[in-house]
């Protein structure tokens, strides 16, 4: 459902933030992707769903080419990014609204989805009030809400659980693994080794732009005798 | 003293327009800079000294040189006030940087000393300019020495101080006894609606003088006593001691003027010290009313995306304090303004043979008509600065346009959009209001209408190019997102520079040709089509093009 070929993206014609890498995620799958700062993670999911244009390669989405076909991409893309504040001075009703229309949501599924989510994240009664006036955590929950709200087969969360309260990480966690058991794809980035390990099918582990390690989780405890993930990753990582 | 220098530079650096690295960009930006600097700073200063020169002349003669340049320093005084309530407003309470700088074991005046230095110097540029031209036309034409060019300098950085001083002085007390207002919103919008309410009340004051001719300008300002002088010298005393310190070439005027400096300074920072971190801490933005789930659920429905977009975008402009004042409260003071310089002209031959031509049906006169109407939409639309910050005012969240399944051209246009209704709806008002009042036919109002919203959609969609071209997506408040934004001032050069062309070669088409009104101004007609076409393609091509390379 993702396929990334060969792709680079260099800044200002010096910083090589993603050197040709290359990685699949199947339907059905939840694949964690993992790095320190700066390692290249954003860019990679900016570039995944059109906000930057990658130099060098050729990225898939649900067999959408997302230079030649955006739209189409885009579409099937939920899209959680790493900051959520936006539109504060729109109302959650309001925001959620927006992003109905332009993934064209009809109104009784829009209703339907909305109801759910809400509760689970129990925010149903602050969606009449302007997103300004919402606590961090508050903010995350709609930004999770909009972007899953047109049931898009492929999921892209960019450090989701940052600012969520436990139980609301807990049903964002569960709504994932529903998610790929439908057969759609999940791909999320996180600095939580833990959340990884409980919840990814495979992990990529990526450093200063280059793909370190992209396999199971087992495949990767495989590689050092009784370590934790923690000290795999960070043997990995401060080579 | 160091920890103030250094907040200020911080608060600078926030402010500052964003700078392009690549070199195709940067050579656009040259021949920009080249055209707003060339093209509308330097002329409207040379304006201005000849202005000053021109009435000082006479004057000096009968002893009272001075009052035409004061006369004028505390007009520019006047302008920094109104336009200083809403920077101060957003600077002191509504800025990203508060709830940084509030935790930091600081002084209220420390910060706020750095806020005021900062907005100061950063909203002051364009008044540097202005004060300069003004004090050399005031030197030259009265054959002042070399002490009186220092203190036009001196004067030129610090004759902004009290006026801004008064603006914070207030602000603060709004907020003070502003407590009961839950929402601090709703006192941001106060302002705006103030500004427009001092607007209203100068044009009042001046309707009541019924007029002034340059003759009477002349022979108001040659009298010792001019009472208006006298009551602008109590509110604006610095001005007076500055002027006297040229005139006369003496200290004890400077001592005084450094002196009132002082003590407004001082005062700011002691009410500062009293009353900002009460004020500061706890702005709050307040929930809405409260609606069972079941209402909040049914109230989602299904709209077409770009209806629901565009709706977004005025929620967002009439919603944001500093986006109101600037880019909605601005279309109805400019008339203001313009209205204020219609009765300072009073009845003179050329507004009654205009008036006169019109009803004539004189070639003319209907000519300069349509021009006009074409030059204030065109000034109307720049200066709201609607469509010039469409893509800057989209900050941080800018990647939301990029990843949203909504073609980038569609986006432009709900953008555009914006622009032209409100600036076309603020337009066709005034247009109207000519109609009636010159009594003009309705086939000439249509058309009259028509030429107004081509010029609109032309600036609109070129202040979208414009701004596609390097938009400042780092702002730390929405302030910043007009003010310290190079777009907006180019495309107003730009526009202004275009338009001043277009009009000065259908007049001179009229004057020099055989060619009558008639078909100049279907030739206008025509212009204004070709210039919304090569917009939309700039937009449709290009903008596009730089919001898909645009790496955030």
């Amino acid at each position: 459902m993702i396929k990334f070929e060969n792709v680079t993206k260099v800044y200002n014609k010096t910083v090589r933030a993603v050197d040709d890498i290359s990685f699949n995620v199947k339907g059905g799958e939840i694949v964690g992707f993992i790095g320190p700062n700066g390692s290249g993670k954003t860019t990679t999911m900016k570039m995944l769903t059109g906000i930057i244009r990658a130099d060098v390669g050729k990225i898939t989405v649900n067999g959408f080419n997302v230079r030649k076909e955006p739209i189409k991409a885009k579409e099937s893309i939920g899209y959680i990014a790493d900051s959520p504040d936006m539109f504060l001075r729109l109302k959650g009703t309001e925001f959620l609204d927006l992003i109905g229309d332009i993934y064209h949501v009809p109104t009784d599924k829009r209703q339907k989805r909305i109801k759910e989510f809400a509760e689970r994240f129990e925010l149903s009664e602050a969606l009449s009030s302007q997103i300004m006036s919402y606590s961090h955590g508050m903010r995350q929950k709609i930004m999770v809400i909009a972007a899953l709200m047109h049931d898009p087969p492929v999921w892209i969360l960019d450090e989701p659980m940052v600012g969520l309260d436990p139980k609301s990480a807990f049903e964002l966690k569960q709504m994932m693994r529903d998610h790929a058991k439908a057969g759609n794809a999940v791909f999320f980035s996180t600095h939580v080794l833990e959340v990884a390990e409980k919840l990814c099918d495979r992990v990529i582990i990526i450093k200063k732009g280059n793909i370190l390690f992209d396999g199971t989780l087992e495949k990767l405890e495989s590689t050092s005798k009784n370590e934790s993930l923690e000290k795999i990753f960070l043997e990995l990582t401060e080579k | 003293m160091s920890i103030y220098l250094k907040l200020v530079k911080a608060l600078i650096s926030t402010v500052e327009p964003s700078t392009e690295e690549k070199s195709y960009n940067k050579i656009f930006y040259r021949i920009m800079g080249f055209i707003a600097v060339f093209g509308i700073m330097l002329p409207m200063a040379f304006f201005v000294g000849v202005v000053i020169y021109a009435l000082t002349q006479p004057l000096v003669s009968q002893g009272s040189g001075q009052n035409a340049v004061e006369m004028f320093m505390h007009l520019i005084s006047v302008f920094s006030f109104i336009f200083g309530l809403n920077v101060i407003f957003s600077v002191f309470y509504f800025s990203g940087d508060i709830e940084n700088l509030l935790p930091l074991p600081l002084k209220s005046y420390q910060i706020i000393g750095s806020k005021f230095t900062a907005a100061l110097i950063s909203e002051s540029v364009m008044e540097f300019i202005v004060i300069i031209a003004a004090f050399a036309g005031y030197i030259l034409a009265s054959g002042r020495s070399w002490w009186s060019w220092i203190l036009s300098v001196f004067g030129m950085l610090t004759l902004p101080i009290i006026p801004l001083a008064y603006c914070a002085i207030i602000c603060m007390l709004i907020m003070l006894l502003s407590g009961f207002i839950k929402n601090k919103d709703t006192v941001n919008k106060i302002t705006g609606f103030l500004t427009l309410g001092v607007v209203i009340g100068i044009a009042i004051l001046v309707s009541k003088m019924g007029g002034l001719d340059t003759n009477k300008l002349v022979e108001a300002l040659s009298d010792p006593n001019n009472p208006l002088l006298n009551v602008m010298n109590c509110i604006f005393p610095q001005v007076h001691f500055l002027v006297s310190a040229m005139v006369n070439n003496t200290f004890i005027n400077l001592i005084f003027y450094i002196a009132v400096n002082g003590l407004a300074i001082a005062v700011f920072l002691i009410i500062a010290e009293a009353v900002y971190f009460k004020t500061a801490v706890g702005i709050n933005y307040v929930a809405g009313k409260k609606k069972s789930k079941d209402k909040i659920i049914s109230s989602f429905k299904m709209h077409n995306p770009c209806v629901t977009y565009l709706k977004k975008e005025f929620k967002i402009l009439f919603r944001t304090p500093a986006y109101f004042t600037n880019c909605i409260i601005i279309n109805l003071i400019w008339p203001v303004f313009l209205y204020i310089v219609y009765l300072l002209n009073g009845k003179t031959n050329f507004l009654d043979n205009f008036i006169y031509g019109i009803h004539n049906g004189n070639e003319e006169s209907v000519l300069i008509l349509i021009l006009a109407i074409s030059a204030l939409s065109v000034l109307i639309t720049a200066a709201n600065c609607i469509a010039s910050s469409a893509l800057t005012r989209e900050g941080k969240h800018f990647a939301f346009m990029k990843y949203i399944p909504l073609s980038y051209i569609a986006q432009i246009n709900v953008k555009a959009l914006v622009s032209i209704i409100i600036s076309g709806a603020g337009m066709i008002i005034y247009v109207i209001a000519a109609a009636v009042y010159l009594n003009l036919g309705i086939k000439m109002s249509i058309f009259c209408c028509m030429v107004s919203l081509l010029s609109v959609t032309f600036v609109s969609y070129f202040g979208i190019f414009m701004d596609s071209v390097n938009p400042k997506l780092v702002w730390d408040d929405e302030l910043n997102a007009l003010r310290g934004n190079y777009n907006v001032f180019f495309n107003m050069a730009v526009a202004i520079l275009l338009e001043a062309v277009t009009c000065a070669g259908a007049y001179l088409l009229f004057k020099f040709t055989s060619l009558g009104s008639l078909v100049i101004i279907i030739m206008l007609f025509i212009f204004l089509m070709i210039l919304n076409t090569v917009s939309y393609l700039l937009c449709s091509y290009k903008a596009t093009a730089n919001i898909d390379k645009l790496s955030v």
